[in-house]
């Protein structure tokens, strides 16, 4: 040992070498003077959630939210207030209409990233979000959480050009499984259009009448659509006249090749999806009752939560979130109807 | 004689009959607003003079309902959440909430994930165990210095943490059967540069403080905790070794991948906060040596059970209690999953903090008040994880 104030001696030492390091040692040069400077965030740095939009031209109608509201079931502070989208007849959209996160609740946790089946809310990483009020301020609407993919891709590239590769290849595989379809489809809505002299072409590729874009079919839909609407008016028939009896032409289920489900298509109505599945068995039925996004909220797509009902598998008769409580009663009242419950 | 303020009877001291001044006791409540708590704590002193005759620890300033929140929620739901119990190790406060729930669950962990959370785990003892000195020094009268080169360090783990998790404090990370994210190259070298330059700062801070003549004087023989007492009062982590508890859960339940790796359990023998300081130090070294084989020996494969779903996760019923060797001690979690199994019907946290800190009397009495600020830092407590 020394004499007595070395150790306090030895940490002056070391205090000095800091002291004056911190002067042109990088090392011990730390401090960033916010806000003039800023320290570039790591890319998968989070703060808030936001939701993508894919066309710069429509964010709303391009938004891949569906409104499934799995985020709001499991978001554990349950910041998120979601309501689905519908039009004056109340059919549903398939989108939120409202979409409110309170970010003085929300912790940043990610949860709702993880748990969304169609990659539509991701994590901002905008750390300054300071507000004068404390109440309305702090609740993030529709507006301001919408933002494009291209910022997404601006914000964190690698797991952004994941996400769309994923998405690209998934609606690949679904065209190629809906391309096969189609031609089922097509016979099975022979039937349907007995004021159609020539059914012939009902099928045909160059159709006259194009079903918009943006309009609710699947493919196999639309291509059936669009060949019996170009027949029809060929035929001279007022579409008007001829659309109810487009409503009961579902082959019996028994004989419809799996996964052709005229009633499997989000933008159709209840009662209308219903109609569809009149003559089909209960778990047909039950299908029709579900809200068909497929969005897994129930823990099954839309065909395994039916079945699974049907089956007596699955008791719990409220787990389609997006149906909402429409679906509930009827799931309940089919299941009465046909004596399972 | 004492001139009273009001214009009552003059007030005397009369030395009794013993020839003694006779005085009062004077009860004084440090915090809950103080700063030298670590946050919303309350001590109730008796005082004679300036040595403390009684301490009633008061908590619950800081209640926030974590267990019966976690038993209205989905299994997932509450990992989030045990970020916010020890603020400070997010990373080992998720570790243990999932092997709680492996075990209950029966989920096998990949090779890759259990490196991961070791070198998580022992990053987050190197930056709790740095922060608790520099705290600790700072109660002492150090003022900033000890503690912002502990946050300087700190600095450095927690941006590997943001790059990592995305946040740098509530990370978040691990999930039943693994972790959320890979590791990368990119960061296991980061994890690499942080293992060799720590010696350094380690060293730097040794000069610092080891043998610095006013922390040996204000820490020796202050807050003795016996062996026994310690181990009768159920007292962990770095405070028990400090007692010469031979109880280091690493080494006894040899929990994730810890049986590989090769690492020594310091003792201490006095059980003063001296040792406990000194405890940590030695401990950092020895993480810096976990570490270091962890990264060497780190396989590559998956990070996560690929049989684990995120959403509908269902625990038969049944219980268990999942634990580990947090910074602070055994953090375990009691769980029990009843019909349904969709959330804990019973959600229990083990936390070392709050039992640690029932025994701070014991240590206290007997000091001067001045000490028993000093003695609380050396616990090392944090009051989310406390108050729960
Ligand atoms: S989970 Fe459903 S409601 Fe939530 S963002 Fe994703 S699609 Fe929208
Ligand atoms: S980040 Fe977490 S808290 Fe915030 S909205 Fe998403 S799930 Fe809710």
């Amino acid at each position: 040992m020394g004499f007595i104030g070395k150790g306090l001696f030895e940490g002056m030492v070391v205090t000095a070498r800091n002291f004056v390091g911190s002067y042109f040692d990088k090392e011990r040069l730390v401090t960033v003077q916010y806000p003039e400077e800023r320290v570039q965030v790591p890319e998968n740095s989070r703060t808030f959630p936001f939701l993508v939009f894919d066309k710069d031209s429509d964010p709303v109608a391009s938004m891949r939210c569906v409104a499934c509201k799995i985020c709001e079931v499991e978001c554990p502070p349950q910041c998120i207030y979601i309501v689905m989208d519908r039009d004056e007849k109340g059919k549903p959209q398939q989108r939120p209409k409202v979409f409110d996160i309170d970010i003085s609740v929300c912790m940043q946790c990610q949860i709702c990233v993880e748990v969304c089946p169609f990659d539509a809310i991701k994590m901002d990483n905008n750390y300054e979000k300071s507000q004068y009020g404390r109440f309305d301020e702090l609740v993030e609407h529709l507006p301001e959480l919408l933002k494009s993919n291209e910022f997404y891709n601006k914000i964190k590239p690698t797991e952004a050009t994941a996400v769309d590769a994923k998405l690209k290849a998934d609606a690949e595989k679904k065209a190629k499984k809906a391309a096969p379809a189609a031609k089922p489809a097509a016979t099975a809505a022979k039937p349907a259009a007995p004021a159609a002299p020539k059914p012939a072409p009902v099928a045909a590729p160059t159709a006259k009448i194009a079903i918009p874009d943006d309009a609710p079919f699947t493919p196999e839909q639309r291509q059936w659509l669009s060949g019996y609407l170009s027949t029809v008016a060929a035929s001279g028939v007022a579409p008007a006249a001829a659309a109810p009896v487009a409503g009961t032409p579902a082959a019996p289920a028994t004989e419809a090749p799996a996964g052709n489900w005229p009633w499997h298509d989000p933008g159709l109505g209840m009662q209308r999806r219903l109609d569809l599945a009149k003559e089909t068995p209960i778990a047909d039925k039950l299908m029709a009752a579900m809200a068909q996004t497929d969005c897994h909220a129930c823990g099954y797509d839309c065909r395994g939560y039916a079945d699974a009902i049907a089956t007596g598998a699955e008791t719990d008769l409220s787990l389609c979130l997006p149906g909402e409580a429409e679906t509930a009663n009827m799931l309940k009242k089919l299941m009465q109807e046909a004596g399972k419950l | 004689m004492i001139q009273p303020l009001t214009d009552a009877k003059p007030y005397t001291l009369t030395p009794g009959s013993n020839g003694v001044i006779e005085t009062q006791t004077l009860e004084v409540s440090i915090g809950p607003q103080h700063p030298s708590t670590h946050g919303v704590f309350r001590m109730d002193c008796v005082l004679d003079g300036e040595s403390v005759v009684a301490l009633k620890p008061v908590m619950g300033y800081l209640h926030r309902n974590h267990e019966q929140l976690a038993e209205r929620m989905a299994w997932l739901g509450s990992m989030p959440y045990t970020d916010r119990l020890d603020y400070f190790n997010s990373m080992t406060n998720n570790w243990a909430y999932a092997l709680a729930v492996e075990k209950l669950a029966g989920i096998k962990v990949p090779d890759r994930a259990e490196y991961i959370r070791v070198i998580m785990a022992e990053l987050t003892r190197l930056l709790n165990h740095s922060c608790v000195i520099g705290f600790m020094l700072q109660d002492l009268g150090a003022w900033g210095t000890p503690l912002l080169y502990a946050f300087r360090e700190r600095e450095r783990i927690l941006d590997l943490y943001e790059a990592v998790s995305g946040s740098r404090m509530m990370c978040n990370y691990m999930r039943f059967g693994g972790v959320r994210v890979n590791l990368t190259d990119e960061n296991l070298a980061t994890a690499k540069d942080i293992a060799t330059r720590f010696p350094r700062f380690l060293d730097e801070f040794e000069k610092l403080l080891t043998n610095n003549e006013v922390l040996l004087a204000r820490t020796q023989r202050v807050g003795v905790l016996p062996k026994e007492l310690a181990i009768n009062a159920g007292i962990s982590g770095p405070m028990a070794r400090a007692s010469g508890v031979d109880y280091d859960l690493r080494k006894v339940d040899k929990y994730g991948v810890y049986g590989r790796l090769e690492f020594r359990v310091p003792l201490g023998d006095i059980g003063d906060v001296y040792d406990r300081y000194y405890i940590r130090v030695l401990e950092m070294r020895e993480s810096i040596k976990i570490l270091q084989q962890a990264l060497r020996d780190i396989p590559q494969g998956p990070h996560i059970a690929p049989e684990v779903k995120l959403r509908n996760f269902k625990i038969p019923p049944g219980d268990g209690y999942g634990r580990i060797e947090g910074p602070k001690g055994e953090l375990g979690f009691y769980l029990v999953s009843d019909e349904g199994g969709k959330q804990p019907y019973r959600y229990h946290v083990r936390p070392p903090s709050f039992i640690n800190l029932t025994i701070l009397e014991d240590m206290c009495v007997g000091h001067k008040v001045a000490d028993v600020v000093v003695i609380l830092g050396s616990v090392d407590i944090v009051l989310g994880e406390v108050d729960r």
